[in-house]
This record gives C-alpha cells, sequence and structure tokens, in this order.
C-alpha cells in the first residue's frame, strides 16, 4: 500500500556541467561572447552600449534609446519596421541606470540581414523632428500614467533616496523631461555613446564562422575606446517618508539599503540570507504577511546589482489600513533572522531549493549565455558559481545570523510608502 | 516536430510524456478543465479562488510548497476563463517528488479554515493591485458583460465583484472540488529525459488508485449572435482617453480562429502593422494602438485598443479606424504582407518551443482540443491560409453590428 504521508528519496545537486560561451576579441576591451550549441533554428543577439541613464541628463538617453530606429534620411521609421518584421525579426531595448541594450530575436537564416538593417539604420539615423516631438508626447503620457501607480510613486522615490549621495544615479524623471528637448545634444550624445559607446556583443545561435566574422566586421566600428567609469562609493539617505496618493486602494512600499555585488566576499551567503527573508515562495517575509496574515497578494526581496555597488530592496503592495501592520512585521522577520539560529531543515529546503534554481538557470543555451554574463559583467566567469554552489554547502546558521546582524540594520534602511 | 506519447489510466487521467535528453530538469504539468467559464454566476471567481487553495496542504501532505522546494523545485499556476492549470519545474531526478504532490491534491485537499480565510484575503489584495489600483486596470470588468450577454466569459477571472470571495464557504469550496477536480477531468504531461516505462510506473504508482471520479457535463448558455453595434463611455480619473473595440470571433477549434489570428497581426500587431501606421504615424491620433485575439476556448474577441494623443478625440479616431478596416475588407492583402505576417509567426513558434514548460503546457492544451498532435499541425494551418481566406474573414468578423467599444474618458484636465 502507497504510504502517501513520506516524500519520495531525494537527490541534491552536487555538480552542474556549466559551458563556456566562446569569447572573440573586438578590440582588446570590446568583445564578442557566442554560444553556438543551439539544437533549433533560433538566434538571438545583444549589442550593449556605454549609454546607459547616468551618462545623460533630462531623459536624454531614454530618448536617444527609444529613437535609434526613428529613421534615417533615406528610410522612413515604418520602412525600417517593415523591414524587420519582412524578415521576422522580434527587437527589444533595454535602457538601465549603467548600459543600453539592443536585443534582437530571429531565425538564424536571417540573423545577418537584421544585423544589417539594424545598423544601417541606426548609423544613420537623422532625430527627425516630427519623430522627436511624437516621442516626447509618448513618453508624456506614459509618464502621467505612471504617476497613477503607487508602485512607480513609490520606487522613483525610492529610487532618489536609495542613491542619495550621487546627483546623477539618483536623478528621475520630471515632467520638464519632456517639454523640450535639444536635437543637437541628442546627436552629440549619440555619436559619443552610440557610434562610439559599443561595450559588449552577445551572439546565440547555430551559426557559422563567417557569420560570426561578418558580425564582428560590421560593429566594430562602433566600439568604444577606452574604459568605463562607474561610481564606486554610493550612500542611501536613511529614515521613512510617505508620498500621499488620493483614492489609491493600496498602499506600496519599498524599503532597502546599499550594498554590494557578486565581487564582494559577503555576496554568496547574503544571498542565501536573502532567499530566507523574501525571495521565494516560502520566504519569511511571504509566509508571514501573505500566507498567514493575508495583508499583500505578493511580497519579496532581492539585490540588484550594479557595476560597482549593489542594493538590497524589499517590495511590496498591502491594502492601505495595513501598511504599518506590514513595517512592523517586516522589522519582526530581520530581527528573528538576527538573534535566532535558523534552523537546519529550513537551512537545508533553502540549499536544495537555491542549487535547483541554478541548475535550471544552467538549463539550456540561453539561460546559460545570461548566467554567464551576470558573472561576466564583474569580471568574473563559471568559477563564480563553482564557488557559490561550494559555499552553500558550507554556510552555517550564525554565518546567516551575523550576516543579517551586519547587514540588514534597520535604521539604515530607506523606507518609501506610497498611497 | 514535438514527439510526445500518450495513455491513458483506468481511472480517466489522461498522460503525455514529452522526451527531451538535453535538459536536466523535468516538468509535471497538470491541466484541469476547469476555468471562470465553470462557475456560477452569483459565485464568480471561484476557480481562481480554487487555484490558490490547491497550494493549501493536501490530504496526506500538509503544505505543497515546502517539500518541491526541498527537491530543488518551483511551482506555479493560472487560472483562465476556460482551463486551470498547474506546473512543477525541478532536477529531474526528483520527478518523484512532483507526481506525490500532485497526485495527493488531485486526491483531496486539506480544506483548512485557516487556509480559506488567508487566500481570500490575499485573492481581495490582488483583485486590489490588478484591477482596482491601476490606471485603466478595471477596463476588463466593464469590457466583459459588455461585449457578453449571456456567455460565462461575460465576468472576468477575478470574479465580477469582491463580495463573491467574500462570501465564498468551505461547503462551496469542497463542491467545486468534489466537481471538476479529478482524473477524468484532468490531463498531466510529464517532460524531460525519462524513458516511457518509467513514466508510466511511476504516474500509475502515485495517481493509478485515485478515484475516477465523473467528467462533469458542461452545458454553458449559448451566447446569442451579436446584431447591432454596442457601446459604452465610462469615465474615469486616468490622464488619457483610451478606446477598446472588441469584435466576435469563432471558437479555438474552429479553422477560421487562426485566420482571425493573422488578421488581428495585420492590423496592430507591430510597428508595421495597419492601424499602428496609419493611426499612429501617419494621422497622429493615438498614442499606441494594438490588435489582438483572446484566445479563448469558446467565441472569444478581436480586441482593438489603445489611447488617445491629447486634444483628438473619440469621433476623429473612430473614422480614421473603420477607414482601416474597411480597407481590409475591400482590397486583397499583397502577397508581401501576408509573407511579413507569416515569418513572425514562425519565428515565435520556434521561439516558444524552446522551453520545456512551454512545450508541456501546450501539449495538455492541445489535448484539451482535441488531440495533443494539434501543437505540430499548427504551422500548416497557418501556412495554408491566403489573402482570400483573410478578406472574406475580414468581411464576415470586421462588421459594425458585431461590434462592442468601450470608451474610457479622462477626467483630468488636459495638461
Amino acid at each position: 500500500m502507497l504510504n502517501r504521508t513520506i516524500q519520495p528519496d531525494l537527490k541534491t545537486v552536487d555538480k552542474i556541467d556549466f559551458v563556456n560561451p566562446t569569447i572573440y576579441d573586438i578590440t582588446s576591451d570590446v568583445k564578442l561572447f557566442f554560444m553556438k550549441d543551439v539544437p533549433n533554428e533560433t538566434t538571438r543577439f545583444d549589442l550593449y552600449f556605454d549609454a546607459g541613464n547616468i551618462r545623460g541628463k533630462k531623459g536624454i538617453p531614454t530618448f536617444a534609446s527609444s529613437l535609434l530606429l526613428s529613421g534615417t534620411n533615406e528610410k522612413s521609421s515604418t520602412q525600417i519596421n517593415n523591414e524587420i518584421d519582412a524578415l521576422g525579426g522580434f527587437m527589444e531595448s533595454g535602457l538601465s541606470a549603467e548600459t543600453s541594450c539592443i536585443t534582437m530575436y530571429c531565425l538564424r537564416e536571417n540573423m545577418l540581414p537584421l544585423l544589417h538593417v539594424l545598423t544601417n539604420a541606426i548609423d544613420n539615423v537623422a532625430f527627425l523632428e516630427r519623430e522627436v516631438t511624437e516621442l516626447l508626447a509618448d513618453k508624456k503620457q506614459a509618464f502621467l500614467m505612471n504617476m497613477e501607480k503607487v508602485s512607480y510613486l513609490a520606487q522613483r522615490a525610492f529610487q532618489q533616496r536609495l542613491f542619495n549621495s550621487s546627483e546623477i544615479y539618483s536623478s528621475i524623471a520630471t515632467p520638464d523631461f519632456y517639454e523640450n528637448v535639444e536635437i543637437e545634444t541628442l546627436k552629440k550624445f549619440f555619436k559619443n555613446n552610440y557610434q562610439n559607446g559599443l561595450t559588449k556583443v552577445v551572439v546565440v545561435g547555430n551559426l557559422d564562422q563567417d557569420t560570426i566574422d561578418e558580425t564582428i566586421d560590421t560593429l566594430g566600428k562602433w566600439v568604444k575606446k577606452g574604459t568605463c567609469e562607474f561610481e564606486k562609493n554610493i550612500k542611501n539617505l536613511p529614515g521613512q517618508i510617505h508620498i500621499q496618493k488620493e483614492n489609491a486602494v493600496q498602499t506600496a512600499i519599498r524599503m532597502g539599503k546599499i550594498l554590494f555585488n557578486k565581487t564582494h566576499e559577503d555576496y554568496n551567503d547574503f544571498m542565501v540570507l536573502n532567499t530566507i527573508l523574501g525571495d521565494y515562495f516560502g520566504s519569511r517575509l511571504m509566509s508571514n504577511i501573505r500566507e498567514d496574515k493575508g495583508y499583500t497578494y505578493g511580497i519579496g526581496s532581492m539585490v540588484a546589482e550594479y557595476n560597482h555597488v549593489g542594493y538590497f530592496m524589499i517590495a511590496t503592495e498591502v491594502g492601505k489600513e495595513v501598511k504599518d501592520a506590514t513595517l512592523t512585521e517586516i522589522k519582526i522577520e530581520i530581527e528573528k533572522l538576527q538573534t535566532e539560529l535558523i534552523e537546519v531543515e529550513e537551512l537545508d529546503l533553502i540549499r536544495n531549493y537555491l542549487l535547483g534554481q541554478l541548475l535550471k538557470s544552467a538549463d539550456g543555451p540561453y539561460s546559460m549565455m545570461d548566467l554567464y554574463l551576470s558573472a561576466e559583467t564583474h569580471g568574473l566567469n563559471f568559477d563564480f558559481y563553482n564557488k557559490a554552489i561550494k559555499d552553500l554547502h558550507t554556510i552555517t546558521p550564525e554565518r546567516i545570523r551575523d550576516l543579517a546582524i551586519k547587514h540588514l540594520v534597520w535604521d539604515e534602511m530607506t523606507i518609501v510608502s506610497a498611497g | 516536430m514535438i514527439e510526445f506519447e500518450k495513455f491513458k489510466l483506468d481511472n480517466g487521467l489522461t498522460v503525455i510524456f514529452h522526451k527531451d535528453i538535453t535538459t536536466p530538469m523535468a516538468v509535471v504539468n497538470t491541466l484541469y478543465d476547469v476555468g471562470a467559464r465553470d462557475e456560477s454566476e452569483e459565485k464568480t471567481g471561484f476557480a481562481h479562488l480554487f487555484e490558490h487553495l490547491m497550494f493549501g496542504g493536501s490530504v496526506n501532505i500538509p503544505d505543497f510548497d515546502a517539500p518541491l522546494q526541498n527537491a530543488g523545485g518551483e511551482s506555479n499556476a493560472f487560472t483562465s476563463n476556460d482551463i486551470t492549470n498547474y506546473y512543477d519545474v525541478l532536477p529531474n531526478y526528483n520527478l518523484e517528488t512532483a507526481l506525490w504532490l500532485e497526485s495527493d491534491r488531485m486526491l483531496s485537499l486539506g480544506f483548512t479554515p485557516k487556509s480559506l480565510e488567508v487566500q481570500r484575503n490575499v485573492v481581495i489584495e490582488e483583485f486590489k493591485q490588478r484591477y482596482l489600483n491601476q490606471p485603466y486596470g478595471d477596463v476588463w470588468l466593464e469590457l466583459r458583460p459588455l461585449a457578453y450577454e449571456e456567455h460565462p466569459y461575460k465576468w472576468a477571472t477575478i470574479g465580477k465583484e469582491i463580495s463573491h470571495i467574500e462570501e465564498a464557504t468551505m461547503d462551496d469550496v469542497k463542491a467545486f472540488f468534489q466537481k471538476h477536480y479529478n482524473p477524468s477531468n484532468a490531463i498531466l504531461c510529464v517532460a524531460g529525459n525519462f524513458e516511457l516505462e518509467y513514466i508510466k510506473e511511476v504516474v500509475t504508482k502515485w495517481y493509478g488508485d485515485i478515484p475516477s471520479g465523473k467528467k462533469p457535463a458542461r452545458i454553458l448558455p449559448l451566447e446569442p449572435e451579436q446584431t447591432k453595434f454596442k457601446e459604452k463611455t465610462i469615465e474615469r480619473d486616468v490622464p488619457t482617453d483610451a478606446f477598446y473595440y472588441a469584435f466576435k470571433m469563432p471558437e479555438r477549434r474552429d479553422p477560421s480562429y487562426y485566420i482571425v489570428d493573422v488578421l488581428s497581426d495585420a492590423l496592430g500587431r507591430e510597428k508595421s502593422s495597419r492601424l499602428y501606421v496609419s493611426l499612429k504615424k501617419e494621422k497622429q491620433i493615438v498614442s499606441n494602438i494594438i490588435a489582438y485575439i483572446t484566445g479563448s476556448i469558446d467565441h472569444g474577441l478581436l480586441v482593438i485598443s489603445g489611447k488617445l494623443n491629447n486634444g483628438k478625440t473619440f469621433e476623429e479616431l473612430d473614422i480614421a479606424l473603420w477607414e482601416v478596416l474597411d480597407e481590409l475588407k475591400k482590397n486583397k492583402m499583397s502577397d508581401e504582407e501576408l509573407a511579413r505576417l507569416m515569418i513572425k509567426i514562425r519565428t515565435e513558434k520556434e521561439f516558444s518551443e524552446q522551453g520545456l514548460l512551454n512545450r508541456a503546457m501546450n501539449l495538455c492544451t492541445f489535448e484539451l482540443l482535441g488531440d495533443a498532435n494539434g501543437i505540430n499541425q499548427e504551422a500548416e494551418i497557418y501556412h495554408a491560409i491566403t489573402p482570400d481566406h483573410l478578406l472574406e474573414m475580414s468581411k464576415y468578423i470586421l462588421m459594425k453590428t458585431n461590434c462592442t467599444l468601450l470608451k474610457v474618458k479622462s477626467t483630468q484636465d488636459a495638461k
């Protein structure tokens, strides 16, 4: 007779077979990372530029990124979009504080034609007045809509106070961004940060050597000369503020502090602590605030990484009447981690869970490449994950408690609520 | 081509096995043939509330998530108007833990009062977060009952109103489980690097003794054919006027479903689409516009939605929009345009089949529609579509009398 109360025997991940990408030097500073082992027709390529939000003022990086395919003196934006669609390309552009990235998904037979359409359109972008005006109106509308969301209001005030000591990192969009933009400023930014700003190229797909060679030839003209400088010392402004939003039925909470990234010796173990607190479905915060109290649909904690720094954040949307109760419970959960040792069963569970998730993050060529890139950005490689596996097997309850005491100091937190 | 094997247990459970030797992960996907369309109008939001309760412990296992996390896995679920789908992704050597957990909650739930109380609150917060506390968040709560008169698609999966969730009782919950959660009403797909014999053995081991139950008969109110244009304007504290044109379309199993899908792409999928080019780039009436289909199993909707530019009126929009629709109904599409739509569909399908979880989910969905192998026939169906098909279909679908229009009027001052 089947005993349904007993869990089947478990095995733990002890080793993951990481597959390194092939690395080509476009120049000594700018590399192309290539993952060939794709068992189907799909391809992806990413172009990274030193054109993140910190590189310009008053929304210039955002506008430049959005206008890359807005037309040349020969071709309208609609013609360019037609060409991309006729080749089955799905393009995404991503902009973060420190980088701008263009990603194209397509079938491998269309990879080079798409690369040429894209580079031609970008290289000759004319920043036509009509396109710029249209974009400003669209962005303004999107901005006004975002300002209706408590999550956006909280996030933006949080960013301001989190990066408090750096003017450029703490800069957030304001309505005047959308009133007027100097086309010459856009052009100058484009020339410096795109046409002379390529910092990295990534290609995933079952492509031959000629294709890679041609990719390097095509993109060589854009490479950035010299290294990129990023902020190393940033301090957040501790303390709590509330942003009033009439008629909101929920309150958004964002709280956290400046921390570190993968290069810090506490990183791996802190990620275990972060998972326990708020980074999986069974986390302390989810168990207490969602599954026990029912205050929210979701609550989570995370670590975000920049080139030289990182930050820790807890984010949630809760019923407006339980904002203070939620903050109290978050505080209680952090204090528990600082005063009580985690039980062996819970730590085992976290270890097994994280190992399983790492295995999943290395499943397939696309995931494998992303995992690699996430280390490469910090000058690391797959050795980082091999060490992480080792650290997971040796971490102790005492170490977790000590890290909570060291890094989760309530009085150091920036706390923002909006609702 | 996606290979699979299919077998049925004596209790009626349909099992699909999909082998993939390249992955270290396994997927266990369970589709229950129950969605919001199976609810009664007085107790809406139940299928979705129930999905939450499925994580609140089963008859022999007090906690669903912890054992799965201990096995290195994770799980989630979603509810639509048509189905409820649960999935687990975990390292393949721990497959049995997922089967143990999923089979036990198919057998019976814990039904603890605490779980019901808490999940009621969680769902109410979800209702607020996604539908009430977002600009335009309640649009589908308005559009559905406007577009549908009789069919249960007239309410959203979250439910018609919060009170239905607040008033859910344990008896309601138990009755819902009895009726819909049994092997004959489920399709299971196991995917990963396994042998068929092994899958047969472990699936039979964990699911074989679950009583079969009875597949509930589904008799839904028929939606009467729409014969006249319907329109409603709501006023909201949002920054911009927004519009939603919804056209009734054929059901999922009808071959012309795919033709309407391509029509929606032609109208408003990409920046090269007709509505985008005409209404945004040329006439500058809208700031954004898209067209898509709801993908429903019964008669769904082709929706055109977007936002007006400052200073533009709904009347200007209406004239320009119908011009584009009329053009589609009057002149055959060029081969070039059709080819452009097709390469996007082909590329998208290749990417969507990259992932093991997607393949497992799609196999279950196609099995529900009649045959899992439908997943391999889809490309051919799209390929066979001609400009003539599109012309005929557009005349049939894109009629004013088949249209429901919801306008959201901004009460904010122009800024």
